[in-house]
């Protein structure tokens, strides 16, 4: 049993861990072949993979609707949502447009989902400002850092901005999105390529660990 | 679609669009039901997204096909999920292992070109056509080169943080507060501009070709908390439970 649940899935993660890295290193036709094949085998199950979410969603929900629970009533709009989408969406066969014509599943991605959609994110926006303006404390030069770059990116993007800084520094010569662009090139740049080269060295040692066998926690205990 | 459906279309964006933002005043049931049914039409997206550019073309098509080498992801996806049954959970191990193994053997090359080597070669690279760079262009390559080994000896623990070592990585703090502060803005400016975007939905909706959606379903909206407040207002004191 120990090679059934242990041995052979140690062996799949390496033998397909080492054939694609070596075959993006190998410029043949064959190993091309393989990468393209296993990225489509990747793309087949990873989609099943949405089906633990799916189904672990609607177990949730239904229970809830099944004891009659706190809000119950609500959980019944999940499935509303998900019928509002997916019967349209069979109903077009999956194409929001047919000619110039909207179908019934680009209806629904426009009045329904890309409404919620964009709306969800649009209310974030009073509160990263709320948080913002509640938890920004300039105790530090390095806190102020922070703070001046964020204002200077916020208004450098609207007209108020150019506007308030012609008046306050005009006289300097310079432009508030001139400022804006060389805080966006040069300083923050050398911040993200720190964080990207850091964040290279991490992916690439965890991946060998898990290449290896050594990191195991994804297969869960026994 | 017909003239009628373009206008319920706005009836139900509107509403939808004050239902959320009525969060911004207080909880409500109107928010609740938005809130339950973009989590329901978020998984229908997905589902028909997945549907119709996977299982059908990727999936059942080769199947009908005869091209029975596509069973082996399928059978790998199904093993997935096992994991909603204890006994034979241990399966969805395979699926899982495919995953890991493709990700960890694709991880390791692609994150050395595009996240290590690349970076390394954009700060290098000005450096080699220095007789046509301009002062300020030098300056600035400089500060990029200095700001990013700077930050590196911010991440750099093998040794203790302590004398030039820390004084390296104290420099290297600036610029990683720099950036935080650009992708701070950035995110603030681009959900400004999604709010943007619903304020002119919402003006949109407020014409008479709309027969005024936005203005009845904000004033529907107004008189449920009116109501709802006069109404909590009445129940006497330890009867406010809901």
């Amino acid at each position: 049993m120990k090679l059934i649940k242990k041995q052979i899935p140690f062996a799949i993660v390496f033998v397909f861990g080492m054939l694609t890295l070596v075959s993006y290193y190998v410029p043949h036709p064959k190993s091309v072949a393989f990468l393209d094949t296993v990225s489509q085998w990747e793309n087949i199950v990873s989609s099943f993979a949405f089906l633990l979410g799916l189904f672990s969603l609607f177990y949730t929900h239904y229970a809830k609707i099944k004891k009659k629970g706190d809000g119950w009533g609500y959980s019944l709009f999940v499935f509303v949502g998900f019928l509002a989408v997916v019967v349209p969406a069979i109903v077009s066969h999956g194409r929001q447009m047919s000619g110039s014509e909207m179908t019934p599943l680009g209806w629904s991605f426009r009045y329904i989902y890309n409404t919620l959609l964009a709306t969800m994110f649009a209310v974030l926006a009073f509160y990263i400002v709320s948080t913002a303006y509640r938890s920004f404390r300039i105790k530090s030069v390095q806190a102020m850092v922070l703070f001046v770059a964020a204002l200077i990116l916020i208004l450098g993007r609207v007209p108020i901005g150019e506007i308030l800084w012609g008046k306050a520094l005009g006289w300097t010569g310079h432009s508030l999105s001139g400022l804006m662009n060389w805080i966006v090139d040069v300083p923050s740049v050398a911040g993200k390529r720190g964080i990207m080269i850091g964040i290279a060295v991490g992916a690439v040692v965890t991946s060998l660990k898990i290449v290896f066998g050594i990191e195991r926690q994804y297969l869960g205990k026994d | 679609m017909s003239h009628t459906w373009m206008i319920a279309g706005g009836w139900l964006a509107a509403g939808l669009t004050i239902f959320i933002f009525s969060f911004l005043y207080k909880d409500n049931p109107f928010f609740k039901i938005a809130e339950h049914l973009y989590l329901g039409a978020g998984m229908g997206w997905w589902f028909q997204v997945y549907l119709y550019s996977i299982w059908i073309p990727k999936v059942a098509d080769p199947l009908r096909a005869h091209q029975w080498a596509v069973l082996v992801p399928a059978v790998l996806g199904v093993s997935l999920v096992t994991q909603f049954f204890p006994k034979i959970s241990w399966v969805s191990r395979y699926g899982f292992t495919f995953l890991m193994g493709y990700g960890a053997g694709l991880a390791i090359p692609t994150m050395l070109s595009t996240n290590f080597m690349s970076q390394i070669y954009g700060c290098i690279q000005p450096f080699t056509d220095v007789s046509h760079m301009t002062r300020l262009g030098m300056l600035n390559s400089l500060i990029v080169a200095v700001g990013t080994i700077a930050v590196l000896f911010y991440f750099f623990f093998s040794v203790e943080n302590k004398g030039a070592v820390k004084k390296i990585s104290n420099i290297g703090i600036y610029f990683l507060m720099a950036y935080f502060g650009t992708t701070f803005g950035n995110t603030v400016m681009a959900r400004f501009s999604l709010l943007y975007g619903r304020f002119d939905e919402l003006y949109s909706y407020s014409g008479a070709n709309y027969f005024y959606a936005t203005q009845v379903l904000l004033a529907g909206m107004v008189a449920y908390f009116l109501v709802h407040g006069l109404l909590a207002k009445k129940k006497p004191e330890g009867g406010a439970a809901n």
